[in-house]
């Protein structure tokens, strides 16, 4: 635990970290779900989070939201707690089906988010238009959710996170249900959006490969009850390339290390 | 066959059916087997019909029906919306309330209208509060339904977007809603005028179940079966035209199924 407090110590000269758990300890239903968690996520950087299934990492991600609140211990987004979910995190859901407005068209879907945030009625249809381009949707404007496919409605849900204008993404496996060609894609246009935006994200996944690929680290839980297993930093070159990185030593050596990790914890 | 052909022909077939009822029910006029006094053939009925449309009589008569239905109908219908979305939105409200409404609902709302007459007397006021009373309970209980059933999901979203407690139950909990609020609508819409039947008849106010109590009464049988036939029209319009509100309001739904 001494090292995992080490982990979180602000040091002199880095930047602060834009999302910090110190210590977080959550209990739900008398379960411990996640255990004395410190963790600094610095601005602008991408994290992965991997682990076994029920290890907690989804629960990281909501703790991360603002949507949990820690049993003891804290979690502070700039320097200031996160006492509620707020505007500038932008959450991602896995299930987009449950996560659109079944009512509202794609337009109307993004809509939300710019009239949540007081954006005036006049200035939305532009700001749409850009935001649907943004994500490769052009022209699906009326279209409503269940008139498109998987992948499109993960993508109108990106560009309603987007409309938040987000300082942090957090993406809650959001791949996860979509076929690998489609994967693959979307992977290549978050990494470009993320690279434009600046945004710092933090990335669940239980796609060790996907982790690596896309992430400046990557952080492997331990289940019951959830804590840090594994840290690795990712130092592969960017522009990442779905061939050439994948292809890459350091990719291949970082596979195997948090393949036996896992493999490890599952035992 | 094709599908289109398929449709008609069950249209036509339909159509005859009725057709032979009307023809039966002349028959059964013509032989006598029933006194003209109690049954009037289809064609007296319908030139009981006309002459009631031409002299105005029907005309307000009708226009008092419906204004009893939609008054009653549309004051249920604001307030099973608001009652219902404050108790569903609330899991508390539920858990303390539901079983009150489960003893309230059942109750045969002709009970209530003693209750009715004794506190506002024979007036429209009684019968917009028995109207509404009884139409309140498709309704609510389709909104509580309707607002328990809302994606937790879209709450989470709705958080995370900071949206203010109004915009959430506007934006999101009642267009989750909707399609069993319409639901409930509609099945009041029947009770609405059932009840405005009902109340006409009771206290004497001026309708198309007003009409048809004073027709019996002096025997004329064609000018009551005009009145039941009226109304008969008058409930499968308004339902027909609740069905096409209801189809554009959730023209979204449809790209889902």
């Amino acid at each position: 635990m001494a090292n995992a407090a080490k982990r979180f110590e602000v040091i002199p000269g880095q930047p602060r970290p834009q999302i910090a758990f110190s210590g977080v300890t959550l209990r739900l239903g008398g379960k411990t779900i996640i255990e004395n968690l410190s963790l600094g996520v610095r601005p602008g950087e991408f994290l992965c989070v991997v682990g076994a299934s029920g290890c907690g990492k989804t629960t990281a991600l909501r703790l991360a939201a603002g949507l949990y609140q820690p049993t003891s211990g804290k979690v502070d987004f700039d320097g200031q707690p996160m006492l509620h979910p707020r505007r500038e995190i932008a959450i991602v859901f896995q299930d987009y089906g449950k996560a659109l407005l079944p009512w509202r068209t794609a337009a109307g879907n993004v809509s939300l988010a710019l009239e949540a945030g007081g954006m005036p009625a006049a200035e939305r249809p532009a700001r749409i238009e850009e935001l649907l381009r943004t994500v490769g949707l052009p022209g699906h404007a009326g279209k409503y959710p269940a008139e498109m496919s998987g992948g499109m409605q993960q993508r109108l849900q990106i560009a309603r996170c987007l409309a938040q204008e987000p300082k942090t993404l957090l993406m809650d496996e959001p791949f996860g249900a979509l076929d690998a060609m489609t994967r693959q894609g979307l992977q290549d246009e978050v990494l470009a959006l993320v690279a434009a935006s600046g945004a710092t994200v933090i990335f669940v996944t239980h796609d060790l490969d996907e982790a690596i690929y896309l992430g400046d680290r990557v952080i492997g839980l331990l289940p019951h009850p959830g804590r840090i297993g594994i840290e690795l930093a990712v130092n592969l070159p960017r522009p990442r390339d779905q061939l050439s990185t994948r292809e890459h030593p350091e990719f291949l050596r970082l596979r195997r290390q948090l393949f036996d990790f896992i493999k490890a914890t599952e035992q | 066959m094709n599908r289109i052909a398929t449709i008609w022909l069950w249209r036509a077939a339909s159509f005859a059916v009725a057709a032979s009822f009307i023809a039966l029910w002349q028959l059964i006029a013509n032989l006598k087997l029933v006194s003209p006094v109690f049954l009037p053939g289809p064609d007296r009925a319908w030139a009981s019909l006309m002459r009631g449309f031409s002299n105005g009589d029907l005309w307000s008569k009708l226009a008092g029906t419906l204004e009893h239905m939609a008054y009653g109908w549309l004051a249920a219908s604001i307030a099973g919306i608001a009652i219902g979305a404050i108790i569903g939105s609330s899991r508390i409200m539920r858990t303390y309330v539901a079983p009150s409404l489960e003893f309230l609902r059942p109750l045969p709302v002709s009970a209530i209208i003693p209750v009715a007459i004794a506190m506002l007397g024979l007036t429209q006021a009684m019968a917009l509060f028995v109207i509404a009373f009884g139409a309140i309970w498709p309704i609510m209980l389709a909104t509580i339904h309707g607002f328990a059933a809302v994606e937790p999901r879209l709450y989470e979203v709705a958080r995370s977007l900071q949206m203010s407690r109004l915009a959430v139950i506007l934006k999101i909990a009642l267009p989750s809603a909707s399609p069993d609020i319409l639901a409930g609508m509609r099945l009041s819409l029947t009770v609405a005028l059932i009840l405005s039947v009902v109340c006409e008849i009771l206290a004497g106010l001026d309708g198309l179940g007003h009409w048809v109590l004073l027709s019996a009464r002096a025997f004329r049988s064609a000018d009551l079966f005009a009145g039941v036939i009226l109304l008969g029209v008058t409930g499968y319009v308004t339902s027909v035209a609740m069905s096409m509100a209801e189809h554009r309001l959730l023209a979204w739904q449809a790209s889902q199924r």
